[in-house]
């Protein structure tokens, strides 16, 4: 347990780095929007007058600095992070319900995208050289580069306008009741398709070709060759030798990006209007709803913390080599 | 010299053939980088009979490897070609599949690097026990029992076996590839450089344990090394590997000690070992280009015998005389410069006015015989009035023998004509003790070094200029007409001695005969001229007869030393050998008189110090 | 693939792609048949030969629009990706170089930033300092800059440890001199090939930001053209996607494919130890 001091000092040292960064940036910037929001003279002024007293006591922008930074955390720590201006809800209250569909989405994407990542990257690695690993290599690079939105307006296109298949909004039919679990799932499964299938086309290109290299390097170690002189079966080298070795960067990887897949989803929710974090932080743009758009900021940041904090303990797991102190 | 082997009592049959490699090649095709493809391998073949452990010796880049991963069909398809047959199955142009049951069961390999040899995520002892899993199908805790009993048998504990890859040593992880790759009880084991990279003890350790493995499970051994020394201990037979070519087999021992191909010799005097105090010397020229290799027999370029022939045909492997030698060279292997059988010379002391009797003869060289080799630096040692001086003139061919054969390049001397002679005194050069005798004192330096030439009528006469200048500067000599131009009296000992020698190198020698070339100089321009001797003896590929008392000097360059006393050869052999075990009770007493710096324990003022002191 | 003096494949296909949308952007005046602002027709109209690809729901010629872009994306992709590379050098330079506690608290405020999700930070920034070419640059300039900091101070940290500069050092060579003479010179083509790659990730993130709705209204850019066309009501069930979302989406694509594949070109003709496997 010693061993993962440094990892959560660091993680707990970043979170403070975004808790203040949220704090301080409606304070300093210039045009001082906040106040513009209570200025009746600008365009910004908002005109409920019980909205106005939320945002005020919010933001504290009476109070001294110090003061206000105190309240803040506090506030962030126990939950209250402030009133949509444009909703007039609390932006915990926002953020609960739309979570779990950006979870939803994301997750089932980045297991998409890793395994077929995983399973494709070592086949193509393994024969690697053939027109066919050239071909998903280049695929591979076009996947991971064309822009998400634009990928998404295809199948879109595709899929929900033209031939009718899945719904072309939404993550269930609107209004609609469920009268048994299956159905539920089916219904939300079948809006998740289309949004879930392009972020992991997005993802994918990356993951494949990041295994691919890898398991490439591996299959170039002198353990390999010795694991062949021994007679194992391709199988046997596939995956419990070469994968297995190439898991720990592909993992490291996934720590480091899963940003990335914040990024798509924001594209994605906007694009097929499903009603993740996404498209909160999207339409708070539009109506400069700075307390949902700080909010959003805070909790993707700490979900995405949380994740690179599982896949670091997850890496050291897997790595004989980084177990000793 | 190199320790010979201890035949072992083994569980083979060594009658029955278990490997037989007919015209291995394998070649690695251009990637577009380079002009052609990567010959690691052309044309190698060899057998094994069951049980025997055979060395295959080489340097980097001989394509030792390259045989060793053939074996166990590790290369890229369609590189490998020729024929492998082990115990009559046909291993080249398997398809992957077949290869499956053949790997680790009948043959495994032992690769050079064992700290990379393991898969860094698993236990060692799940890696060892994994091929007996696959292979033989055995249960887990079976297969655990097997690994266990493997790795006590060398040497490894319980607690190597639960540790990681990383957590043991080097040796640790030799022992623990030993063990692996004698899992499945191969036929044939293949050991790829196992001492590289170790200490001297860790090798003499891994040494001993091979001993005893392979007399216990009786698997055959092909061992891949360039450490001399381990291939001496493990193996009956070596065969020597050069640019992908097997240039020669034979019993180890044998090999060892009179190695018969130039380029075996090289290597062996190129091996440091405790028993000699000659100075390393390196093969000049360095190995070929896999890509490129030479035209004709590949190691002509740097060989100091090559011939025409040489050049444009590539010799193949053949038998050498009776018994289990094979050779690749066109002139059958190292050649014999020099032999002189049986040479007698006698004096007469009464002046010569009348025949002399009985008692007014002098024998000053009876029933001597010697050789030198192609490149070999050969001592002729012995006091005083023992008849070295003689019987170096007389195989220079400066005094008529009385008795006996010289024979130089296949030429006797006593049978050449007038015109033979007088082409073999190009071939062959003394340089005498004194130089201010053997040097006219009326001849400026060009002069003195053009001379041999001018005699000769060796080209013109600008030519000879050239040849002249060029001498004096292998010698390390200055060129500059001041120089040119000064006598003998005008330069130091160890100067005239350079222009003397520089004399002898003018008309490019094969056989340079130097008597006692450096006793009249002090020391540091004996030490000097001594190795500017052995230097361009070795560029320029000559042999070289050194006649001289000093015993302590020539142990630093000779080959080969000769021992004469009283007329009389008493003793010759390899350096290392006459110097470490004297066989003759007058070479003993030589080498006790000879000088030595020893360190003795005195007592200095109630002090116990070690002082240095001579035990002259 | 790639072998020495020959240019790879990769390379040349990116390099042709970049040249010709460079001369779109620089020829836009000449090329477009209007000005993109003007209202040169009905609005949603049809292709014509008098707008080849129709008109937008203002009555703007969309081909125009589509050829004025070129110059927006890759304003704003050089911009970005010169601000991302020298900011990147700069520290990792220094990083690199001072070592001790500066390079201690550099690398932690690198680690920090790249953990933080890019396009929520990229939000929160531009919802507070507004929409507008400049600041769309400086932003981007601002996110992708740590991960070029890493890669210069490993590069920078591995060529001082060389022999060779040990050497300089010995004969008198000072900090300055070392840079210049030998460490500039090493990295130097690894910032022309980064250079290039974060200029791909720029064009991808202005596009993504003028989706959104992010960027600068006033500027024609591709990703705002975007927008503009899924805005409209229904536009999925006609065909009118076809010449209004799918050329500046293609468009989009096609660029920063030619800027990935020139910037991998560039990595493996460069540096020949990096052949692609």
């Amino acid at each position: 347990m010693l061993r993962q001091v440094p990892r959560l000092a660091s993680y707990l040292l970043t979170l403070w780095v975004v808790l203040t960064v949220n704090f301080l940036l409606p304070r300093l910037l210039p045009g001082d929007p906040l106040a513009a929001l209570l200025d009746p003279q600008n365009s910004d002024y908002v005109f409920d007058a019980e909205v106005r007293a939320a945002l005020e006591s919010y933001y504290g922008l009476d109070r001294p600095l110090p003061v206000q930074y105190a309240r803040y955390l506090a506030g962030a720590v126990s939950g209250d992070l402030g009133r949509s201006i444009r909703l007039n809800q609390p932006v915990g209250k926002l953020i609960r319900t739309h979570l779990p569909w950006t979870l939803l989405l994301t997750g089932t994407a980045l297991t998409l995208a890793s395994l077929l990542g995983l399973l494709g990257g070592t086949e193509a690695a393994w024969r690697r050289g053939t027109w066919r690993d050239r071909v998903l290599v280049t695929a591979g690079v076009v996947a991971g580069n064309a822009p998400v939105y634009f990928v998404g307006m295809m199948l879109l296109i595709l899929f929900g306008a033209r031939l009718g298949w899945l719904p072309l909004a939404g993550g269930r039919t609107p209004f609609a009741h469920y009268d048994t679990l299956p159905a539920a799932v089916a219904d939300v499964g079948k809006h998740l398709l289309l949004p879930a299938l392009t972020l992991t086309l997005t993802l994918v290109g990356g993951k494949f070709l990041l295994v691919r290299n890898n398991v490439v390097s591996v299959l170039g170690e002198d353990f390999m060759l010795v694991a062949r002189a021994k007679g194992l079966p391709e199988r046997r080298l596939k995956w419990a030798h070469a994968l297995r070795n190439a898991l720990l960067p592909f993992v490291a990887h996934l720590a480091a990006h899963a940003g990335q897949a914040i990024t798509g989803a924001v594209f994605i929710e906007t694009l097929f209007n499903y009603p993740g974090m996404g498209r909160l932080i999207f339409e708070a743009v539009g109506a400069r709803d700075y307390p949902v758009i700080q909010g959003v900021f805070l909790v993707v940041s700490t979900v995405v913390l949380t994740a690179n904090l599982l896949a670091d303990e997850l890496n050291t797991r897997l790595d004989p080599r980084l177990r000793e102190a | 010299m190199i320790e010979a082997i201890v035949k072992t009592e083994t569980k083979a049959n060594p009658t029955v053939l278990l490997l037989s490699v007919r015209d291995l090649r394998v070649h690695f095709p251009s990637d577009g980088r380079q002009d052609g493809a990567v010959r690691a391998v052309d044309s190698v073949s060899f057998d094994l009979a069951d049980g025997e452990a055979l060395g295959i010796v080489g340097e980097t880049g001989s394509g030792k490897t390259s045989v060793a991963r053939a074996l166990l069909g590790l290369h890229p398809p369609g590189t490998t070609q020729g024929s492998i047959r082990l115990a009559g199955q046909e291993l080249v142009g398997l398809p992957e599949q077949a290869w499956q049951p053949i790997r680790w069961q009948r043959v495994a390999l032992a690769v050079q690097s064992a700290g990379t040899a393991f898969d860094p995520v698993y236990r060692v002892g799940e890696q060892i026990g994994e091929p007996m899993r696959v292979h033989l199908g055995l249960p887990p805790d079976e297969a655990q029992g097997r690994v266990e009993a493997l790795s006590h048998r060398v040497g490894l504990k319980p607690r190597h076996l639960r540790a990681y890859p990383h957590q043991l040593s080097g040796g640790e992880k030799q022992r623990a590839m030993l063990a692996m790759a004698l899992s499945c009880d191969p036929d044939l084991l293949i050991l790829d450089e196992p001492t590289s990279g170790q200490d001297m003890l860790a090798r003499a350790r891994l040494v001993a344990l091979l001993r005893r493995v392979r007399q216990e499970s009786g698997a055959g051994l092909l061992l891949i090394s360039h450490d001399l020394a381990a291939v001496a201990r493990l193996t009956e037979r070596v065969a020597v590997l050069y640019a992908g070519k097997l240039i020669e087999v034979g019993p180890t021992a044998e090999v060892l000690e009179r190695p018969r191909h130039p380029y075996t010799w090289g290597l062996l005097n190129a091996y440091p070992n405790m028993t000699t105090a000659r100075d390393l010397r390196g093969i000049r020229g360095g190995l070929p280009d896999p890509t490129d290799p030479p035209s004709g027999c590949r190691f002509h370029p740097r060989c100091t015998q090559a011939v025409e022939r040489c050049r444009r045909e590539e010799p193949s492997l053949k038998r050498a005389g009776v018994g289990e030698r094979w050779i690749a060279c066109h002139l059958g292997g190292l050649q014999t410069l020099l032999r002189a059988d049986g040479l007698r010379k006698v004096f007469a002391i009464n002046g010569g006015t009348r025949p002399a009797s009985e008692e007014e003869q002098v024998e000053a060289v009876r029933e001597a015989s010697l050789e030198v080799l192609e490149g070999e630096v050969v001592a002729l040692v012995g006091e005083t009035g023992s008849g070295k001086t003689t019987l170096g003139r007389l195989l220079v061919g400066l005094l008529e023998a009385d008795g006996g054969h010289v024979v130089f390049e296949g030429q006797d001397l006593a049978t050449a004509s007038g015109g033979e002679r007088k082409a073999l005194r190009r071939r062959i050069q003394l340089v005498a003790q004194d130089p201010f005798d053997a040097i006219s004192p009326r001849l400026t330096v060009a002069e003195i070094v053009r001379e041999p030439l001018d005699v000769q009528k060796v080209g013109a006469p600008a030519e000879r200029e050239e040849k002249a200048r060029q001498a004096l500067q292998a010698v390390g000599l200055s060129t500059e007409p001041a120089f040119l131009a000064r006598h003998a009296h005008e330069l130091s000992g160890g100067q005239l001695q350079r222009v003397a020698i520089a004399r002898a190198l003018v008309l490019d020698p094969k056989l340079l005969v130097a008597d006692e070339p450096v006793s009249m100089l002090d020391a540091s321009e004996q030490a000097k001229l001594i190795n500017l001797l052995k230097e361009i003896q070795n560029a320029r590929g000559m042999g070289l007869l050194l006649i001289s008392h000093d015993l302590a000097l020539v142990r630093k360059v000779a080959d080969r030393i000769v021992v004469m006393r009283d007329g009389q050869i008493v003793e010759e052999g390899p350096a290392s050998r006459v110097i470490a075990q004297p066989r003759h009770a007058y070479t003993r007493s030589l080498l006790q008189a000879a000088p030595a710096f020893v360190w003795e324990s005195e007592e200095v003022g109630g002090e116990n110090i070690a002082l240095l002191t001579s035990q002259l | 693939m790639g072998r020495r003096g020959h240019l790879g494949s990769d390379l040349v296909f990116g390099l042709s792609v970049l040249a010709l949308f460079a001369a779109i952007a620089l020829l836009a005046g000449v090329m477009a048949p209007y000005d993109p602002h003007a209202f040169s027709g009905q609005s949603l109209e049809q292709p014509s030969p008098a707008h080849p690809l129709g008109t937008n729901d203002a009555g703007q010629d969309i081909l125009s629009e589509l050829i004025y872009g070129a110059r927006i994306s890759l304003a704003v992709a050089v911009g970005a990706a010169v601000g991302t590379v020298a900011l990147g050098t700069l520290v990792g330079g220094v990083a690199g170089t001072v070592g001790g506690w500066l390079d201690g608290l550099l690398m932690r405020l690198v680690d920090v930033l790249m953990t933080l999700p890019r396009l929520p930070l990229l939000i929160l920034l531009t919802a507070f300092l507004g929409a507008g070419l400049a600041q769309t640059t400086a932003v981007i300039a601002l996110l992708f800059w740590p991960a070029t900091a890493r890669v210069v101070r490993a590069q920078v940290q591995s060529v001082r440890r060389r022999g060779y500069v040990r050497m300089a050092r010995n004969f008198g060579g000072g900090p300055g001199y070392v840079l210049r003479r030998h460490i500039l010179p090493q990295i130097g083509p690894l910032l022309v090939s980064g250079l290039v790659t974060a200029a791909g990730r720029a064009v991808a993130m202005e596009a993504g930001l003028a989706f959104l709705g992010l960027g600068d209204p006033t500027a024609k850019s591709w990703g705002l053209m975007m927008r503009f066309a899924l805005n409209l009501p229904g536009l999925l069930l006609t065909d009118r996607w076809l010449w209004w979302l799918l050329p500046p989406g293609l468009c989009v694509t096609l660029l920063i494919l030619a800027l990935t594949f020139t910037g991998m070109g560039l990595e493996e003709h460069l540096n020949p130890r990096l052949r692609r496997l």
